[in-house]
């Protein structure tokens, strides 16, 4: 996400509380935009229906639907979202912006390929109780998921996050309305209302990138060529977005914990509502994460390599490593420190909150645990971060491929463990990554000039 | 793109009399040192010659300049700054006894020592470099980062860290290669390197390692030469702003380059017997640079006399009122000097003409300055930019040579001049004092064939082109003394002779090495010194 270093800096330099409160609500918004969207627009389609949709269990079906979409998409794209995002970097890098657009055609071709193949297995085998008209939209709707997230990358990787943000929000908006227009015609009106909104968010999101780049090359695969993408970064895209998400394949496919919604897909009431109302408590700390990350952070590794390819003295070299090091630190403890505030906060007005809403409070602790997971997950977002920045590929699939394999078996040992218990396999999973990665982090910083300097 | 050349590898047991070591010259580079190589390999053709070429990167060298001759058995490359020979990176800890074992090392070479004790060093670093001081060792390990960024906090005075890692590793990266190729080449009877440098530290540890005779024979002072590169050098860079620059201070990285290169002179000057210099100038200065100085002694170039004998018959009576410049026009020849100099001479003698012989394409812009300058003092009609010319035919026409030169070594023309019969003017640089005035008793004694004059002195110059070329006697006794000079101590045949001395002597020390009789100390120097043997004494270890 550099890039939007300049925005926020302009905003902080204005040393008024207010211009900090500022910089920081923009931050946040910027960076969690898109997924509360998401999770908001999936709540209000489920609430506008009750009372027009029969029975309930069909605007479950549809809720279950999307979540498994936007997970098997993120999933089954996040390898591509990452290495893609760093062969348009290296590209710009060139000043080959030319290439760019060609290529994110050339990735939309393969995406909308392959993503549509596999969706077509997967409709024809596993949901044979399903409608037609279910299981065309499902193919539709997977292989849209799918090149939503990959244009999302390349508008964010071109920095126009102002221009995400609005268009996640008209597109949700769409989405809840023709959701709404269409719920008469039951689970299959909803999804295709919602697949209608989703659809026009990702016509604009193209449009401004043709817009940006107007295309003057042919359509190119020239990315998917050998040495081209980073096999470890397609490695840890796909491992990352698998590591957050198979604590919910896990509870889904066991018994005592799950029922059957569709086709092939369950859902655990227990588990799945907590979750999702857990990640709008990270919205503090998305915004310190920006800030510290991707402004702070990024001016003192811009000075490091800077002074290391324009000769520096070893002494300012050693500076701004230590000053790299600090934000790291100081970042990482903001984050920890407003997630704190946060849920204590949440702690105090939740069982209100809940009983406002109409919720159980029996899915209080488990809400609270998932809201101490996502708080951990947070930081493990920024320390990757800065793993990308210093290009250690092969740290990142170790630490992503630990947070899966802690994540699956914590999930299933929570599971044999009883009730009180769920959650803590994911939150102990993050716990475990985040570790490894502050361990490795920490490992790469002693050693930093070293590794600058001498493997070359 | 030119493809790699193609080394020449003797089949094993080919008997190899002496192989050179050449860095960056024979036979891909046209000029002074080549042609004396050529030279020597066609004039000692029963000797069966392995030329090892020494260059920076591939792309640098195109096609040979020179056919070999039949008697070059072997051709290795070598490239100082190829990629291709570097050990891939890898994170490597190191071995700090290593680390301890090169502090000591580099405080030994900081400090003044004496010849065994340097030859005990290099035995010993080389020993290491084929142990665990490795290549890897040096560009990989945490040991050698350690121990480089303290002697960065402790030594260097320039701030760019960036330049004093880049300094410090390209300057000892070709130490490990070399090393490694010493390992690789086929063993010679006698090692022969015609510089100090990186050619000569080869020729000492080759000369170490098999335990046979290394000859030097010096063209120009290869640190000097080094020490005026680096002082104009544009790739190193001070990273002072002007202001805070002293006069005279070097730069912290230019020290160290003249400090790695005055090291490698001393090995090679230690490991060398004989030290030949190709004029006593020269000598002096590598006796002061810390050779031997039982080692040392002169072998002038000489010239094939005949053709410009024979030219000598084609003069006309009166000398032609023509001063001429062989040479590039570049800046050290000092183009700028000698066209003043024909302003001053031509006041003096009104028909009088300056010609310059010499290509112009080596700097355009100079040349171009040259040409202005011409015309701004008026000579448009005297002086002629003639290019390439070919010298018997050029010598019948013109009167005198004359070179404004601001660094020479032992310029050929000067002696092609004197064998068809033309006096010479030039500046006092290299050589040019012995081969105008002569030197010793029975040299000088044969007279003064020219004049020498100051550096850049224009005005004395242009005077002494004047005084020879209007006083009929002066020129005729200086034509005479140019003649007998050159056909005495300059010619081809009598090079040929002292060399065939020392590839015998050398020879000779080899095989008798090999049945474990020692050397003695410059015994072929000292005959060509024309001096008594030195009285025996006791070698100090």
């Amino acid at each position: 996400m550099a890039g939007i270093g300049f925005e926020l800096r302009k905003l902080l330099r204005t040393e008024s509380y207010l211009g900090l409160l500022r910089a920081y609500t923009y931050a946040s918004i910027i960076s969690s935009g898109p997924w509360v969207f998401s999770i908001v627009g999936l709540i209000a389609i489920g609430v506008l229906s009750i009372g027009t949709v029969y029975p309930d269990a069909l605007i479950v079906q549809f809720q279950v639907t999307v979540t498994y979409l936007i997970m098997s998409s993120l999933i089954v794209t996040g390898g591509l979202q990452l290495a893609f995002t760093r062969w348009v970097a290296d590209r710009l890098f060139e000043k080959r912006d030319r290439a760019v657009v060609p290529n994110f055609l050339g990735v939309t071709l393969v995406t909308t390929a392959a993503s549509g193949t596999l969706a077509w297995l997967f409709a024809w085998i596993g949901f044979r109780d399903a409608s037609n008209l279910y299981r065309v939209l499902l193919i539709a709707g997977f292989a849209l998921m799918s090149n939503i997230w990959v244009a999302t990358v390349l508008l964010s990787g071109l920095k126009q996050y102002r221009a995400i943000l609005l268009l996640y929000a008209g597109g949700y908006g769409l989405s809840v309305t023709l959701a709404w227009a269409l719920r008469p015609l039951g689970v299959e009106g909803l999804f295709a209302g919602f697949l209608g909104g989703q659809f026009a968010m990702w016509f604009g999101m193209v449009a401004l990138i043709l817009r940006n780049f107007p295309l003057r090359e042919p359509i190119s695969l020239e990315c998917f060529g050998r040495r081209q993408m980073y096999p470890e970064l397609l490695l840890a895209g796909f491992f990352y977005n698998l590591g957050v998400w198979i604590d919910k394949l896990v509870f889904w496919y066991s018994e005592q914990t799950s029922q059957h919604v569709i086709g092939w897909m369950r859902a655990s009431v227990i588990y799945d509502l907590p979750v999702f109302l857990a990640y709008l408590c990270v919205i503090p700390g998305m915004g310190i994460f920006l800030v510290k990350f991707e402004t702070d952070f990024v001016e003192w590794y811009d000075k490091f390599y800077d002074a290391v390819r324009e000769g520096g003295s070893l002494q300012d070299i050693a500076h701004y490593h230590d000053r790299m090091q600090e934000t790291v630190r100081e970042g990482l403890y903001q984050i920890m420190k407003v997630q704190t505030i946060t849920l204590l906060a949440v702690y105090t007005f939740v069982p209100s909150l809940f009983a406002w809403i109409g919720i159980s409070d029996l899915y209080i602790p488990l809400f609270l645990v998932h809201a101490a997971a996502a708080s951990f997950q947070v930081m493990l977002l920024a320390v990757l971060n800065v793993l990308y920045y210093l290009d250690r590929r092969r740290e990142v699939v170790a630490v992503t491929v630990t947070l899966t394999v802690l994540n699956v078996a914590l999930s299933l040992l929570s599971i044999t463990l009883g009730a009180e218990f769920f959650g803590y396999g994911l939150a102990l999973a993050l716990l475990g990554a985040l570790m490894l990665a502050l361990w490795l982090a920490q490992r790469l910083f002693r050693k930093l000039e070293y590794l600058t300097f001498m493997l070359q | 793109m030119n493809t790699m050349p193609a080394d020449l590898v003797p089949p094993p047991g080919t008997r190899i009399d002496v192989m050179l070591l050449l860095e960056g010259t024979y036979p891909y580079v046209s000029g002074g040192v080549s042609s004396w190589v050529h030279q020597i390999v066609s004039g000692f053709a029963d000797l069966q010659f392995h030329i090892v070429f020494i260059g920076s990167r591939p792309e640098d060298y195109a096609q040979p300049r020179y056919q070999m001759p039949k008697n070059v058995v072997g051709l290795t490359h070598h490239y100082l700054f190829s990629e291709a020979v570097l050990p891939p990176p890898r994170e490597w800890r190191g071995d700090p006894r290593t680390a301890e074992v090169v502090e000591r090392l580099h405080d030994e070479l900081r400090r003044k020592q004496h010849a065994a004790a340097r030859a005990e060093l290099l035995a010993r670093s080389l020993k290491l470099m084929r142990e665990d001081m490795t290549l890897a060792y040096l560009l990989h390990s945490h040991e050698s980062w350690r121990y480089m960024t303290e002697q960065y906090q402790l030594r260097c005075t320039d701030p760019s860290f960036v330049d004093y890692f880049w300094t410090v590793r390209t300057m000892h990266t070709p130490l490990w290669t070399l090393a490694d190729l010493a390992e690789q080449l086929p063993p010679a009877r006698v090692y022969h390197t015609v510089s100090t440098g990186y050619a000569g530290y080869l020729g000492a540890v080759l000369s170490r390692r098999h335990h046979r005779p290394l000859v030097l024979s010096e063209h120009g002072i290869y640190t000097k030469e080094r020490r005026i590169d680096l002082f104009s050098a544009q790739w190193i860079s001070d990273n002072l702003p002007v202001l805070e620059r002293t006069a005279g201070e070097t730069g912290y990285f230019r020290e160290l380059w003249i400090r790695m290169f005055e090291s490698l002179g001393q090995m090679c000057y230690d490991a060398a017997d004989p030290v030949i210099a190709l004029y006593e100038t020269n000598r002096q200065r590598q006796i002061a640079d810390g050779a031997d100085a039982r080692t040392t002694c002169n072998i002038a170039n000489g010239i094939h006399v005949g053709p410009f004998a024979a030219t000598r018959t084609q003069r006309p009576e009166v000398p032609p009122p023509v001063m001429c410049l062989i040479g590039r026009v570049v800046p050290i020849k000092d183009v700028k000097t000698f066209i003043r100099a024909v302003r001053v001479a031509s006041n003096r003698i009104p028909e009088l003409e300056g010609w310059i012989a010499g290509p112009e394409d080596e700097n355009p812009e100079y040349a171009r300055e040259c040409r202005e300058l011409t015309r701004s003092l008026d000579l448009e009609h005297k002086v002629r930019f003639l290019g390439f010319q070919k010298l018997v035919e050029l010598m019948p026409k013109i009167g005198l040579v004359v070179l404004s030169s601001i660094s020479e070594a032992l310029p050929l023309v000067l002696l092609e001049g004197y064998a068809a019969g033309v006096p010479a003017v030039t500046t006092d640089v290299g050589s040019c004092k012995q081969l105008i005035y002569g030197l010793g008793p029975e040299d000088e004694a044969l007279g003064a064939s020219g004049e020498v004059v100051g550096i850049a002195d224009a005005q004395a110059l242009g005077q002494a082109c004047a005084r020879l070329l209007s006083d009929p006697d002066a020129y005729r006794r200086a034509q005479s003394a140019g003649i007998e000079r050159v056909e005495r101590y300059y010619t081809q045949p009598l090079m040929f002779e002292k060399y065939r001395l020392v590839y015998e002597d050398a020879l000779a020390r080899s095989e008798a090495r090999q049945r474990g009789v020692p050397d003695e100390v410059g015994r072929v120097a000292t005959i060509l010194r024309g001096e008594a043997p030195w009285p025996a004494r006791e070698e100090s270890a």
